[in-house]
């Protein structure tokens, strides 16, 4: 009883936490993860990714492929944009975002230009299950 | 617990009341909630608007002038056609076992064609046949 009469202004005063010290490091956490994280550039046009189970993709540099057979990497489009993607996949895959709807002859015309440019790996990226 | 009780057995003179007036501490200004709280719900709709959802897969394709392999053994020519599938020309309903008697090892280089109608979709539907059955070097060639 008189155990009890003590412990309980203590616990009480616990259960007060400092909120200004919490909220310091909730924003250092925030401006940590806002400085580290690679917001994943939006795709340049629209696009369906065709729907197949395979393995987790690993590249880094996207090209894009459009159902009309537009060509995009970055803010380059056309030839400009193949050779940019071959330079930028030195040492990891390819990732080419091809419509799901593009023509296949389209898609296979690509990968001989890129091919042809130097490019050693390529991926062909869909939407996983 | 005995070191809570210790300073009133040591010291009895020293008086219960500092310890109880704890509880009337001077009355910090507090921060305001909703400020907090509108900064952030924004910040989880930027990252909610800016994030990708659901991560993508990937089929690796060997190149034709890229790959390190070398192309041996009988021919191992899949057509793809907006509904049949041709290996070596002849029309199958299963390429991956009609490939499996023309094929040495696993990762023997299998060439795909598509006809003039076939999407990517269709053709990834055949090559995702092919590599469940572990032929997974496949060419796409014009």
């Amino acid at each position: 009883m008189r155990r009890g009469l003590i412990l309980q202004p203590r616990s009480r005063r616990a259960s007060r936490e400092p909120v200004v010290p919490m909220i310091n490091v909730v924003f250092l956490l925030l401006i940590f993860f806002l400085m580290t994280a690679q917001i994943v550039p939006p795709a340049p046009f629209e696009l369906t990714l065709p729907a197949a189970e395979a393995d987790e993709d690993q590249g880094a540099a996207a090209l894009y492929v459009n159902a009309n057979g537009d060509i995009a990497y970055e803010a380059l489009r056309g030839e400009a944009a193949l050779t940019q993607a071959v330079v930028a996949s030195e040492d990891a895959p390819l990732r080419l975002f091809a419509d799901a709807t593009l023509n296949a002859s389209a898609l296979a015309r690509v990968l001989a230009q890129l091919s042809a440019l130097g490019a050693t790996e390529v991926e062909i990226v869909t939407e996983g299950g | 617990m005995i070191l809570m009780i210790w300073p009133r057995v040591c010291w009895p003179e020293t008086k219960p009341i500092p310890m109880l007036d704890l509880n009337q501490h001077i009355r910090r200004r507090r921060i305001g909630l909703t400020p907090m709280i509108d900064v952030v719900f924004l910040l989880l709709v930027f990252f909610m608007l800016a994030a990708r959802f659901g991560g993508t897969d990937a089929i690796p394709v060997s190149l034709a002038r890229g790959g390190t392999a070398t192309y041996d053994g009988p021919p191992r020519l899949v057509t793809v056609l907006p509904d049949a599938v041709r290996v070596n020309g002849i029309d199958v309903t299963d390429p991956a076992s009609a490939l499996a008697p023309l094929m040495a090892a696993l990762d023997d280089i299998v060439i795909l064609r598509s006809a003039d109608e076939t999407t990517v979709q269709r053709l990834l539907d055949v090559m995702q046949q092919l590599r469940a059955a572990g032929q997974s070097n496949l060419v796409i060639l014009e």
